[in-house]
């Protein structure tokens, strides 16, 4: 059997392509790094974190993820061969495997790193839009820093929330760290390998009209309630129903909101369930007398999340009922929804009222503006190529998961990334 | 603990139901997003998710006695809402025709009619019964104008007809018994008696079938049968009063039973061309059709036309072709007719029954109502 007679050295390969700054990028990016290699991460938002940073707790541990995410932001900041791009995308992906040419077009964020995040020029901005971080539950001035704990820390500019000339916040930047003449600029780098980890995005809940979101405010859906959970969320961690801000007593969660259905999402997003069963715990702690009732299908926590689905069942106010949720109506008095549903243990249909309702939409994969040259599976995944390829899949845009499932798929994409470049450093 | 029970699927029984128009059946994963989305399904024993399982299972018995079959008026709704694709609205019409083959008398009469195979067979027996009247019976007189009765005499045609409908009265009360001893073994308890009225009321008013998602179907289906009852009326006055010797037909086109006959055909003919066309353009395939909705619906549409085509050619006097329109006429009627009890016709009657032995029925309420009635999710006191 023959050896190897020496290891790569990736030092002298060239580097690595990471699109998306989310918890897989993250960590595709950390893994290659941290062997030696050099890394590009591309994220398209202004800042990294990605889904992850926008929840208030994990599963089943129930800890937040911003300690997590400060370790790795910690082992970016001390880790030279990493260079993060925030508003770039990948517009162009040229070459073979080993050798790519890649187009990034990179916005303006219009703030350089001067910026002492002093404030200023969100309190002379007088334009608001509303707050992607929290899922438009708030607003920001077009003059924001993305999040508290945004890395980079450096404010942005949304220039397309702006009033037409509007200057006011370069004129109340004390440290000239505004410059609102900046273009869109266009970079071309070689790199050996691509790793798409662009995530994903809930699936639009207002399509399935007959679970009332965007019709009734009460009718809300899991990534909202993370949120709504959140100290650092619009409501600093106060879970309240959004019609008149009354403390929810009775919460429905709708399991299956999109997902496992051929008219919406044909898979199992994997996560709801057990996202559906932890938010509940959210729920029980804040409010100690409040009734939770959890609606699904099968309830789908798997391996070591089955213990946790158990200790949650053994709360005697949250109730499981078996049968999907056929209709959320609401009360026009009281703003309170009615869920119907037939509980197929019993085989009766009952209409019951809710103070909240959390639908527990799915997963659904972040393709768009991806590069051609990847490949899709039939749900619209990113497919694992085969054999000696370069374009790399890892996190959710790859297959719905978990957290830790996602950072060990994000472990393998780096591996199967420094192949790729150990491969071309030693043939070219 | 209470005693096992044996469950004994019927695999031929799901083979069939399968194969007549409930091919997707076993894609069904119980979610019950179909039992909500019917506005027809009561609280207490929702449909059609419960059928769904049980039709998977082959559990025939069971399926036969349940009232639910027939409550179900196939808008299709559950089938476009389901989120397998396991059309529950196609897999209750396929349990249906099951049911009709189930209660039908003579049995191997259900058997011929819901074959395809078997339908050359069925217009074989009118087309060469008319051809030997046409052939071989005596001629009436001469009439100063061109009569049907000319050749078709009218004495052998009212003996013809009285026999089949009296034959057809047979199959339909045997099969309405048969129907009805089923329901109770499967413990539906209404009383039919007593539930009679009310369902008939409801059927003549189309009141649960205008609560379903299709507008469009239960219209046709409200003309159809409104115009179907006039003309059944118009029949048997018709052929009492032409037996008893107080009508001569052809009656003048002023004649008060013939301009209701005629008002009849004519809603009978925009229900049916409704239901024809819904059928034909469903978009989004929400309702299914199989040979046994086409055979009735083609029977009953066909009879239609070329009754009121007779009727036209016959004022035309045009010999060459009202007599052909005739036979044509004829030979659907008695289809229609001799059929009736194991075709989709026969739904008229076990949907009656079934409808007054599943119990009382009201409107589900609106949303405002309901807001009232429903109570709190949990038993608990809370602190509102």
């Amino acid at each position: 059997m023959s050896v190897p007679s020496a290891l790569p050295t990736f030092r002298n390969g060239k580097p690595v392509l990471v699109i998306g700054g989310g918890i897989a990028g993250l960590t595709t990016a950390l893994e290659a790094a941290e062997v030696g290699c050099q890394v590009i991460l591309a994220e398209k938002s202004p800042a990294l974190g990605g889904r992850v940073a926008r929840m208030h707790q994990y599963f089943p541990k129930l800890c937040p993820p911003t300690c997590g995410l400060e370790i790795n932001l910690r082992r970016l900041r001390e880790n030279p061969r990493i260079t993060v791009l925030t508003l770039a995308e990948a517009e162009e992906i040229r070459g073979v495997p080993g050798n790519y040419e890649v187009t990034l077009r990179l916005s303006p964020r219009f703030v350089s790193e001067t910026c002492t995040l002093c404030g200023d020029c969100a309190q002379a901005c007088a334009a608001e839009k509303p707050d992607e971080f929290n899922y438009g539950l708030s607003k920001t001035k077009a003059a924001y820093l993305p999040s508290g704990n945004a890395y980079p820390a450096r404010y942005v500019i949304d220039r397309a929330a702006c009033p037409e000339g509007c200057k006011a916040c370069q004129e109340a930047c004390a440290y000239g760290s505004i410059d609102l003449s900046q273009k869109v600029e266009r970079k071309t780098i070689q790199v050996a390998a691509v790793v798409a980890a662009t995530g994903w995005a809930p699936y639009d809940a207002t399509k399935i009209d007959y679970l009332g979101f965007g019709k009734y405010p009460n009718v809300v859906t899991n990534v909202i309630l993370e949120r709504l959970a959140a100290l650092d969320g619009p409501t600093a961690g106060r879970i309240l129903r959004p019609s008149d801000g009354k403390e929810p007593q009775t919460v429905a969660f709708v399991q299956c909101a999109g997902s496992r259905d051929d008219n919406h999402l044909p898979y199992c997003s994997a996560v709801c369930c057990a996202a559906s069963i932890k938010q509940a715990t959210y729920i029980r702690k804040l409010y100690t007398q409040a009734q939770i009732t959890i609606f699904y299908i099968d309830v789908r926590t798997l391996g070591r999340l089955e213990d946790f689905y158990a200790s949650v069942a053994a709360d005697p106010k949250i109730a499981f009922v078996k049968g999907k949720v056929g209709a959320v109506e609401q009360d026009p008095g009281n703003h309170d929804l009615l869920v119907t549903a037939e509980d197929i243990l019993s085989g009766k249909k009952k209409t019951q009222r809710f103070d909240l309702v959390v639908l527990a939409t799915g997963i659904v994969p972040q393709t768009d503006g991806l590069p051609a040259g990847f490949a899709l599976d039939e749900f619209k995944f990113l497919s694992v190529p085969e054999g000696r390829a370069g374009l790399y899949s890892a996190g959710c845009v790859h297959r719905p998961e978990e957290v830790s499932a996602a950072v060990q798929d994000a472990t393998g994409a780096a591996l199967k990334a420094l192949q790729c470049v150990s491969r071309s450093s030693q043939h070219g | 603990m209470s005693e096992a029970a044996v469950m004994q699927p019927d695999t031929q029984f799901i083979q069939r139901v399968m194969a007549s128009g409930g091919g997707d059946l076993k894609k069904c994963y119980q979610c019950a997003t179909c039992s909500v989305a019917c506005e027809l399904s009561p609280e207490e024993s929702p449909f059609p998710r419960r059928q769904m399982i049980r039709a998977q299972w082959g559990l025939k018995p069971q399926l036969m006695s349940d009232p639910a079959l027939w409550l179900c008026h196939n808008c299709g709704i559950c089938t476009t809402r389901c989120p397998r694709g396991a059309r529950p609205g196609d897999v209750l019409g396929a349990l249906r025709r099951e049911a009709i083959r189930q209660f039908a008398f003579p049995q191997f009469m259900g058997s011929l009619v819901a074959s395809p195979k078997a339908l050359p067979l069925l217009f074989a027996l009118p087309t060469l019964i008319f051809l030997a009247i046409a052939h071989w019976a005596p001629k009436g007189q001469v009439t100063p104008h061109l009569e049907f009765a000319n050749v078709f005499p009218i004495p052998i045609l009212e003996a013809l007809f009285f026999t089949v409908s009296g034959f057809v009265l047979l199959a339909f009360a045997v099969g309405l018994v048969r129907c009805i001893r089923t329901m109770r073994t499967g413990g539906a308890t209404g009383k039919i008696m007593q539930g009679l009225l009310p369902a008939l009321r409801q059927i003549m008013t189309h009141q649960r079938f205008w609560m379903c998602d299709a507008r469009n179907w239960s219209l046709g289906h409200l003309l159809t049968l409104w115009g179907f009852a006039g003309l059944a009326v118009v029949g048997t006055v018709a052929g009492i009063g032409t037996m008893a010797g107080f009508l001569h037909t052809p009656l003048p086109l002023t004649n008060g039973l013939k301009l209701f006959a005629n008002a009849s055909a004519v809603v009978i003919l925009c229900g049916g061309l409704i239901l024809l066309a819904t059928r034909m353009q469903d978009p989004v395939k929400r309702v299914g059709s199989t040979y046994f909705d086409w055979f009735f619906l083609a029977v009953l549409v066909g009879v239609v036309l070329t009754g009121i085509m007779a009727e036209l050619t016959r004022l035309e006097q045009a010999a060459a072709v009202m007599y052909p329109v005739y036979f044509v006429h004829l030979v659907l009627i008695f289809s229609l007719f001799l059929y009736a009890p194991y075709s989709k016709f026969a739904h008229l009657a076990y949907r009656t029954v079934a409808m007054a032995a599943a119990g009382p029925w009201t409107p589900k309420p609106q949303v405002a109502e309901r807001a009232r009635e429903s109570s709190a999710a949990g038993a608990v006191t809370t602190t509102h």
